[in-house]
């Protein structure tokens, strides 16, 4: 089980919970506390880490967690549901002049112009990276971090509207401007599933799911707010329950065609 | 097998019936991760050419080619690309979009 130890702040956070079968008018606090005394009960272990992509191998999973490569044969998907927005443009020009990895496709604009969309704590290092290796860098910042003082670097406040092109990206129009870029590395913390998982078939922010918790993916199984409404702990537990049912059984067949 | 695209050179896949091009880079991770998936599908699909192309070693293919995002994976019919996808894809999707080319 890899993920936050202190579980989801979402639980803790909310103020009661009033159709949790048994559980009637529980404070989300102290559900938190029941759930984490549960999995102690029964010695499941959770791992601190945060997995930046599920890699679907064909017969496994490789998992991404920074620098380590994690291996698994079935993996249960239950990341709860991303609410962040894509810009206009920012799902037709995936690959075409938008980005989402500094580190993966600076080297693809040495010599050009960048605009990063700072969201994620980190942004404004890779910003500097960015800085590094391209010619120069717009950086609007989208929280309240910003990268250190360089001479290609400029920091510019305002709202990122649309991204422009035709075939490629080639500006960014903002709430007053725009601006002549090759590239917009668009950072943030929450990813959405089909970049945490490459392949993976979605519904807008939801993986999509059978009746027993099967995406298209052989091996891979969704639950939770992240395989659609209604956002209940009573809805997720019961698909947790059927997505480990179909682990199991799929692990099963797996075993039998060794 | 694959084979190593060197010094911009693209004679074998311009004059190849079907080949697969596969653009990445030795510093990027999903580019690593389908290099193996290719692997067992140039075993399976041993009638087709396989090709891999690093865009540091190649930067005018990669420029002729507009590839903007990698791992690029082009699909090349007498010479001319007819299909590209481009980022990670599951074993069964590149499956699928070699498949196509056939």
């Amino acid at each position: 089980m890899l993920g936050s130890s202190a579980l989801s702040s979402k639980i803790s956070k909310a103020h009661r919970i009033d159709n949790y079968t048994g559980l009637p008018a529980i404070s989300g606090e102290e559900l938190a506390a029941r759930l984490k005394a549960h999995l102690d009960e029964v010695g499941a272990e959770i791992t601190d880490k945060q997995v930046g992509a599920v890699y679907a191998m064909g017969d496994y999973f490789a998992l991404q967690c920074g620098e380590e490569m994690l291996e698994a044969s079935s993996v249960i998907v239950a990341t709860g549901v991303v609410q962040a927005k894509a810009l206009e443009g920012e799902d037709r020009f995936l690959g075409r002049g938008v980005s989402y990895c500094a580190t993966c496709d600076a080297r693809l604009y040495k010599g050009k112009t960048v605009a990063v969309l700072g969201y994620s704590a980190d942004s404004a290092e890779e910003a500097l990276f960015l800085s590094e290796v391209v010619d120069s860098v717009l950086y609007f910042p989208m929280n309240d971090k910003l990268p250190e003082e360089r001479e290609n670097l400029r920091v510019i406040r305002e709202k990122p509207l649309e991204m422009i092109g035709e075939n490629n990206v080639t500006s960014l129009k903002t709430d007053s401007g725009e601006y002549e870029v090759s590239c917009v590395f668009v950072l943030r913390d929450a990813v959405m599933p089909e970049k945490l998982i490459p392949g993976v078939e979605t519904d807008g922010a939801h993986i999509k799911v059978d009746i027993n918790m099967k995406t298209n993916i052989n091996g891979l199984f969704a639950c939770g707010d992240v395989a659609g409404k209604p956002y209940q702990y009573i809805k997720a537990a019961g698909q947790g329950n059927i997505a480990a049912l179909s682990a199991i059984g799929y692990l099963n067949e797996i075993k039998k065609e060794v | 097998m694959i084979k190593e695209i060197k010094n911009n050179d693209f004679n074998a896949v311009e004059n190849a019936k079907t080949a697969i091009v596969d653009f990445n880079a030795t510093w990027c991770g999903p580019c690593r991760m389908l290099a193996p998936i290719l692997e067992e599908l140039s075993e399976e699909y041993s009638d087709i050419g396989f090709y891999a192309c690093d865009v540091d070693n190649n930067m005018e293919l990669a420029v002729k080619y507009g590839i903007q995002s990698i791992p690029a994976v082009g699909v090349f019919k007498d010479g001319k690309l007819v299909n590209m996808s481009v980022g990670f894809r599951p074993k069964e999707a590149m499956k699928a979009l070699i498949e196509s080319a056939k």
